[in-house]
């Protein structure tokens, strides 16, 4: 939406050069806002974060309190430790957890690839099979696989994710015991390299399904209605009227005109797609970002928090930016445009 | 009556409103059905479905799930309207506000919006609850908080496209101020597509309260959907009617929900019936 | 608190590393060698007990530093590093003899300064817990390397049993005297002068101990290694011990629905003893500053209103006991014959009525809000399972949630109504048990202090009496008579000693051996 009315009103030679001028801006711009906007929010909560890590030791006294409050910092007022904090950000530092005694960000940079393999699988999955099955159904548009497709469709958008995660759980591990329920890795198994790596495929394959089975739904049914739009358009009985074959025509014409609105869509729901990330990595015990924002609020774990909640919608943001390229790179007009 | 006429004729907004009327006359009947509190520990623990008294089985604590489902529909389609109501409040404002104004307001105002479209809505959702505590009024806010943006947009297009309307310039031309051109002139003529994005509002509303309860953020007090599935999670292969039923619940509500919600949509207005499914 | 909870939800996710570490777990048959492979969850942040005192930490570093004593299921003191001890006739003289031939784990020669050290300058700094106990001591001496003599102020009873290695870890002088203890860079290298010393650390995946060679004990450690696994999700931690991929399991690592069908593996056996010290006990605490929990009535009314069988069975599956005092049936000084609270709804009734509580139209007597700790689902379970029970009986229980810090700060800010515990006994009643009842530890912002704000000059006199008295009957009778006072006045609603299972590898030996269990030294552990 908002990258797509952008690619439509950039100019000539600057189609790509002020597009990117203007994400670096928006970029520094969301990235601040969001943190003080965390800042101020997880500082409004009550909680003591010193009280956490005494209740931890067993025993507690004031001494000890004042000790862990003099040792993070936190005995100084909140504007010094917002402009500490925003200064940090900047310079991508994103602070030190009381909890785990380590650098936010060293805990973020190991969460990270977990994640960032939990999203994109999922985001390939639900991208490739949603348009195929969507062109599929648009081209036999009326028959009894296109209302399957239909029905199918509208139950997975109004399945909670988490619940269809627990019931693939239910359905191959438990009853077919066919693939491993929960985590990342088996653990404590020798294996060489490849077997690690079929390995952590198997354990990808519930909580990825379940992540993309909605998005899948709902690009299928996204492709299906420009399948059946476009393949009404005059161009396309020109192209059967000139011999082009079923197959030929899907390629170069439909699929092209057809996937637009997939891709404007998929930008638009990439917060989503992060968003049902934290479930699925709870419904998993999948060892990403999602599970660790939610210990981290649980503990008032700040810096872990407001961390993770940055890094998020950064990955958000990115997410925009491939798909609005993506858009660029298919849709003709754009293409054309750039380069008359 | 034309309109629910051909509501009446729309098969699938049909199913739907069966499935719903259903799904409301269970939370209506639950203290009639169900006596006891859903709560209440009234059998053995871990009883399958179909046994003595226990329709649906019972939970780790012996707890009806028959009950909690009937509860839990009470819980659901409450939290689903007041959220929605919530985010169509500020949604409308905030739309209104924009699209009325344009210009230098338009641009701030989306870019807000713009910027509460990229947060991850359900980690913003999660931050406030925890933040706040969980309870109902929080639960509900926090869901409100992150579903408005689309009516916004939604809004503010339609005040863009009526603005320019004869009768309303006609309006301002007459000096009337702009509350009430607003509402006695724009918002009537736009509330139609407000109210399909609202129906569909409350699917997404029921979603977010069941992820949220299914993680522990729900009100503790409250029989929810989603905290059972919750709670059946670490004994899934001890019980598995524990988490499947109240699944279908879920299921079988945001499906009545949406499927009434595109025959609104279709009925109601078909000009903008692509723009809203894309929202 | 219960740490090991706390530590699962709070840390849950711990950090799987995406580095797997090649597994051999070298089975070796016989008396010496072989690695034994466990868990650890969550991953401590530190390994210096001295400066750290979580549950992960207590349980690694447990191989790492040593104290001067040990103790036997009973509590009674065995040789640790002091290979003899002696108490003067006034109890106020302490005098401990170390083994010859201690070391760290750097080389150095181990001193009686290192003990005075660590038990005089360092630990009342860092560990919080010791700092109540070695503030008493007046001056420490060593008249000989292998020499160390404690002279108390007051004579204190349960100083002897204050060295455990969880209660006083001896760490080295040289490296600590004159630095900033807790920025110390030594801390990552944790030197003690345990059986096993870190060899590396793979945060998020695992820590890797090996042999010390200049153990003191002839023959020990028998293991070559141990290898600490961070399993972050349960049902993986109940995995990896059926595959036998590791060979022991401690505290929550099994969760309690899983003990049952856990304990039936051919391969495994299950024991809950080792957790003497600790001694955990489950509570229902209630603020006895605000109506109606300060009348007595109503807090014995809720005693008989809940079936504490039942909480027992259906939430914690049957690991523990019902509760009968504030002190365990596991720890010293228990008193058995105090009054009983039968489960009887009508008792419960009949107290609340006699109060004038009566029930409105709407069947409630009163509201009361109840603040769930988020310590994971059976504290969740429970909480509804005592909502339901007093909701029988009219009292219309509200369950807030909240996160851990917010509990903890309403908890030790007194800003609670209900709100459920688990407090450790630790060895003895003048160190984990009056604490939660003497009017002089009601201290704002502290948790484990008496926040329940119970207060009976008749109970401060007699725990302040058995706290110094010398000699055990003495301090029994008065435990008896303290337990008795409490019991009838019931400032805080007991309910569970709660068990901790731990499963061993049906090879392992010597594993359980005292009243601290799995935080033991491990030296005599061996495979066949």
């Amino acid at each position: 939406m908002s990258m797509s009315a952008s690619a439509v009103s950039g100019g000539r030679g600057a189609a790509i050069v002020l597009p990117i001028v203007g994400w670096v801006a928006k970029f520094v711009g969301v990235v601040l806002v969001i943190a003080t906007f965390n800042f101020i929010l997880v500082h409004a909560a009550p909680g003591d974060p010193v009280q956490v890590i005494a209740s931890q030791s067993g025993a507690a006294d004031a001494k000890l309190l004042a000790q862990l409050r003099a040792e993070y910092g936190l005995d100084k007022p909140y504007p010094v430790q917002l402009a500490i904090y925003l200064k940090r950000v900047v310079t991508l530092d994103l602070g030190y957890s009381y909890r785990q005694q380590r650098p936010v960000r060293a805990l973020i940079a190991e969460r990270l690839p977990a994640t960032l393999l939990l999203t994109a699988t999922a985001f390939l999955i639900a991208l490739t099979a949603g348009v195929v099955l969507g062109v599929l159904a648009g081209v036999r548009a009326g028959r009894w696989s296109d209302t399957l497709l239909t029905i199918v469709s509208l139950l997975l958008y109004a399945m909670p994710v988490f619940w269809l995660g627990l019931m693939l759980v239910l359905l191959f591990s438990v009853k077919l015991d066919w693939l491993p329920a929960f985590g990342y890795v088996t653990i404590g198994v020798e294996m060489s390299p490849l077997q690690r790596l079929g390995d952590i495929a198997a354990h990808l394959v519930l909580p990825a399904t379940s992540l993309a089975a909605v998005y899948l739904a709902i690009y299928a049914r996204l492709t299906r209605s420009s399948v059946i739009e476009v393949m009404h358009q005059d161009f396309i009985k020109t192209a059967r009227s000139k011999g082009l074959t079923q197959g030929n025509i899907i390629a170069r014409h439909i699929l092209r005109n057809a996937i637009l609105p997939v891709v404007t869509v998929a930008g638009m729901q990439a917060g989503a797609l992060v968003g049902g990330a934290v479930v699925i990595e709870t419904v998993f015990a999948w060892p990403g970002l999602g599970r660790l924002i939610y210990d981290a609020v649980l503990q008032r774990d700040y810096p872990v928090m407001l961390g993770i909640f940055l890094v998020m919608s950064v990955i958000v943001i990115v997410l925009n930016l491939i798909t609005d390229a993506i858009y660029r790179l298919i849709d003709p007009r754009v293409a054309l445009r750039a380069a008359s | 009556m034309d309109t629910l006429k051909a509501f009446l004729r729309h098969p699938t907004g049909m199913i739907g409103l069966v499935i719903l009327v259903a799904v409301l006359a269970l939370a209506a009947a639950a203290p009639v059905l169900f006596p006891d509190s859903p709560w209440d520990m009234v059998g053995a623990p871990f009883q399958p479905p179909l046994s003595e008294g226990l329709l649906l089985g019972s939970d780790m604590l012996g707890r009806d799930v028959a009950a909690g489902i009937a509860y839990g529909a009470r819980v659901s389609l409450m939290i689903g309207i007041a959220a929605t109501l919530a985010a169509v409040l500020i949604g409308v404002v905030i739309g209104a506000v924009a699209g009325y104004f344009g210009d230098k307001v338009d641009d701030a105002m989306m870019r807000l919006t713009e910027l509460f479209q990229t947060i991850p809505g359900f980690i913003l959702a999660i931050l406030l609850v925890a933040t706040l505590g969980p309870t109902l009024t929080h639960v509900v806010v926090a869901i409100g908080a992150v579903s408005w943006p689309p009516v916004a947009r939604l809004t503010r297009a339609e005040f863009l496209r009526l603005r320019g309307r004869e009768f309303v310039q006609a309006a301002v031309c007459q000096g009337q101020p702009p509350l009430v051109v607003v509402l006695r002139h724009i918002l009537p003529n736009a509330l139609s597509p407000i109210i399909v994005t609202g129906s569909l509002t409350i699917a997404t509303s029921i979603l977010i309260e069941s992820a949220l309860s299914f993680m522990g953020l729900g009100d503790p007090n409250l029989m929810s959907w989603g905290f059972m599935i919750g709670a059946s999670r670490t004994v899934i292969r001890q019980a598995w009617w524990m988490s499947v039923f109240p699944g279908i619940a879920i299921l079988l509500t945001v499906l009545a929900i949406n499927l009434v919600g595109e025959g609104l949509n279709d009925t109601l207005n078909p000009r903008v019936a692509r723009k809203v499914r894309a929202a | 608190m219960n740490r090991r909870e706390f530590a699962k939800l709070s840390l849950a996710a711990g950090a799987m590393g995406i580095t797997g570490f090649p597994l051999g777990i070298t089975r070796s048959a016989g008396q010496a060698g072989g690695t034994l492979n466990t868990i650890i969850q969550p991953e401590p942040p530190i390994l210096v007990t001295a400066l750290n005192q979580q549950q992960p930490t207590l349980t690694l570093g447990g191989k790492i530093y040593e104290s001067l004593l040990r103790y036997d299921f009973d509590l009674k003191p065995l040789p640790g590093l002091a290979q003899s001890w002696e108490v003067s006739e006034d109890r106020k003289t302490y005098t401990f003899k170390l083994y010859p031939n201690i070391t760290f784990h750097d080389g150095t020669p181990l001193t009686a300064d290192d003990v005075i050290f660590s038990v005089t300058k360092l630990l009342p700094e860092t560990h919080a817990r010791a700092r109540g106990i070695f503030v008493r001591v007046e001056s420490a001496e060593a008249p000989d390397p292998l020499t160390v003599v404690f002279k108390l102020k007051t004579p204190f009873a349960p100083f002897l049993g204050a060295f455990d290695c969880t209660t006083a870890p001896i760490v080295p002088k040289h490296i600590y005297e004159g630095t900033d203890y807790r920025k110390n860079p030594a801390n990552q290298k944790a030197i003690g002068c345990g059986p096993f010393k870190l060899k590396e650390w793979v945060r998020g995946s695992h820590v890797h101990l090996v042999k010390h060679e200049g153990y003191y004990r002839p023959g020990e450690p028998h293991l070559d290694e141990i290898i600490y696994r961070v399993i972050p999700d349960a049902a993986s931690r109940s995995v990896a011990l059926e595959q036998g991929t590791v060979q022991l399991t401690q505290w929550s690592d099994v969760e309690a629905f899983d003990v049952q069908r856990l304990a039936q593996l051919p391969n495994v056996s299950m024991t809950t003893k080792g957790y003497e010290l600790f001694a955990p006990h489950q509570w229902l605490e209630l603020n006895n500053r605000i109506a109606p929990m300060n009348d007595k009535r109503f807090r014995q009314a809720v005693m008989s209103a809940i079936d504490r069988k039942a909480l027992l069975q259906r939430v914690y599956f049957g690991l523990g006991k019902v509760a009968t005092g504030p002190v365990s049936s596991k720890t010293r000084f228990y008193e058995k014959d105090v009054k009983q609270y039968e489960y009887s709804l009508d008792k419960a009734k009949a107290l609340l009525d006699d109060m004038g509580l009566k029930p409105g139209p709407d069947g409630k007597r009163v509201s009361i809000p109840y603040l769930v700790p988020p310590y994971g689902e059976i504290y969740q379970r429970a909480a509804e399972f005592i909502r339901q029970s007093l909701g029988r009986v009219g009292i219309d229980v509200q369950l807030q949630g909240t996160d851990i810090a917010g509990w903890a700060e309403k908890c030790g800010n007194w800003d609670f109504s209900m709100t459920m515990n688990l407090v450790y006994q630790l060895g003895d009643p003048a160190i984990g048990v009056s604490r939660t009842y003497i009017s002089s530890n009601i201290r704002k912002g502290v948790l484990f202090s008496n926040t329940a704000g119970y207060s009976n000059p008749e109970v401060d006199r007699l725990f302040e009496e058995a706290a110094v008295a010398t000699s055990d009957d003495k301090r029994q009778e008065l435990y008896s008579a303290v337990q008795k006072i409490l019991v009838e006045d019931v400032p805080i609603v007991w309910l569970i000693e709660q068990d901790y299972p731990n499963f061993t590898d049906k090879r392992l030996k010597n594993v359980i051996t005292t009243a601290i269990g799995v935080h033991e030294t491990f030296g005599a552990v061996s495979f066949g």
